[in-house]
């Protein structure tokens, strides 16, 4: 049996009040689903080698540079090149892929928006992610998986509806709608290019496209569970201070569109905003474009 | 175990366990590097023999990944046994380091892999820039100050 009595409790999923609370599911649910079939855990880290040194038993792993990132053009994989992956993976029509990863699920939440952007829907994210897992005491193997070949078939990429470019960032701007840049305050303010304690490299000029709002994204995770806050928290922190309504056209960015990835998944998801798109050129792509307007 | 298993367990124990780590507060020269990528950064510290062209000693710090972090643990530990010259430091092959590691361990995450590599190199530069601007006839603290400022325009803060 597993000791989890001395993690900090947290309320369950059901009553947090989340828009979609069944795109989460809790790492109890997933301890009770280590044999089901029809459920395939995906481990997506920014360590590569965190899930070789222990992983949830019957995870596989999904790497955002080998498996979700074009190896040439800065783009996603295609649809035939997804669904191999996910094939190869053990991946049907009828699995379930709850996605998992390091870093309160920022990678998570990456590999969730790549995967929405091919339609698919029958996603979860495990809350608190592998810290919660470990954090409770739950056990990691190093054993392989080994699951028999899918058969899931992928549509083309749609990134009409939740993915945003360049030029829609430049008519979003002009019409004055509402951009979250989530990264730190000091990339906000154009003090630094990455985040503290990273590499200061990737853009050639610092600041934030004009009119954004910072709330940087891991303000949506309670730090001492890994699990995100409760629906009134989140909307303390974006309704409350940012002034968003779910009605609104919203367009989250960072440096490369993983950070704010996940938060594109707090205010889609858990909020229940309709209109978030995630902006993946983000500030690697604005922060070097000639004549590109910047506030400081 | 499998060879790929070893390779693995030696990196993550490099990584829980770095060896030569920590600030070498009599170095010759300090320099860093980064991989914006996945968000690494190793600060190299060098020094070598007074009076000769000898490596001393070389230690790190930083913060990162499996790969970054137990990769420079790994080389550091590699070239304080061995005492390279400088210009055998300047000479080390990528190549080499990647293939000690392991190809398939390391994957698409060779920046993760050669940041500790590069900021040795960086440190390698450092000194014989400052020493080519003695040769031009700089005085130590000029040159010194000199090079401290092209440094500054090619590490990460």
């Amino acid at each position: 049996m597993t000791d989890v009595s001395v993690a900090p409790v947290v309320p369950p999923i059901e009553t947090r009040g989340y828009a979609h609370p069944e795109v989460l599911v809790s790492t109890e649910w997933v301890a009770r689903h280590l044999e089901d079939p029809k459920v395939r855990s995906m481990e997506s880290n920014e360590d590569l080698l965190l899930f070789d040194l222990g992983h949830v038993p019957g995870a596989v792993k999904i790497d955002w540079v080998a498996d979700l990132n074009d190896r040439v053009t800065r783009d996603y994989v295609d649809a035939p090149r997804l669904e191999e992956m996910l094939r190869a993976r053990g991946v049907s029509r009828d699995t379930t892929i709850v996605l998992y990863g390091d870093k309160n699920n920022w990678w998570a939440t990456y590999a969730f928006w790549v995967l929405r952007l091919f339609g698919l829907t029958n996603l979860r994210i495990m809350d608190g992610g592998r810290a919660r897992w470990e954090q409770e005491g739950r056990p990691l193997t190093r054993e392989a998986a080994r699951h028999s070949r899918g058969d899931i078939d992928v549509r083309p990429r749609d990134d009409s509806k939740i993915r945003a470019f360049r030029e829609e960032i430049e008519r979003h701007v002009s019409a004055g709608r509402p951009l979250v840049d989530v990264r730190s305050p000091e990339e906000y303010r154009g003090e630094r290019l990455h985040m503290p304690d990273y590499p200061n490299e990737g853009a050639l000029r610092g600041g934030h496209i004009p009119g954004a709002r910072n709330v940087p994204w891991a303000r949506a995770v309670n730090p001492d569970t890994h699990t995100f806050r409760p629906a009134g928290e989140l909307r303390t922190i974006y309704v409350e201070e940012q002034g968003l309504t779910p009605g609104d056209d919203v367009v989250a960015y960072c440096r490369i569109g993983e950070r704010s990835s996940h938060t594109w998944f707090v205010l889609t998801y858990l909020l229940g905003f309709e209109r978030v798109r995630n902006y993946d050129g983000s500030w690697t792509e604005w922060g070097n474009l000639v004549r590109a307007p910047i506030e400081r | 175990m499998s060879d790929r298993d070893a390779l693995i367990e030696r990196l993550a124990d490099h990584h829980r366990h770095p060896r030569h780590h920590g600030p070498l507060p009599d170095a010759d020269v300090t320099a860093g590097a980064g991989n914006p990528g996945c968000g690494d950064v190793v600060t190299v510290y060098l020094k070598l023999a007074p009076g000769t062209d000898r490596l001393e000693s070389a230690t790190f710090e930083g913060t990162g990944c499996t790969i970054s972090q137990g990769a420079t643990s790994l080389l550091l530990q590699d070239v304080n046994r061995s005492r390279p010259t400088l210009g055998e430091l300047g000479a080390l092959s990528l190549d080499r380091h990647l293939d000690r590691l392991g190809r398939d361990v390391v994957g698409f995450r060779e920046r993760c892999a050669a940041v500790g590599f590069d900021a040795l190199r960086r440190a390698v530069r450092a000194i014989e820039t400052e020493r080519k601007l003695m040769a031009a006839g700089y005085p130590p603290a000029e040159a010194r100050r000199l090079r401290l400022q092209a440094q500054r325009g090619a590490d990460p803060d």
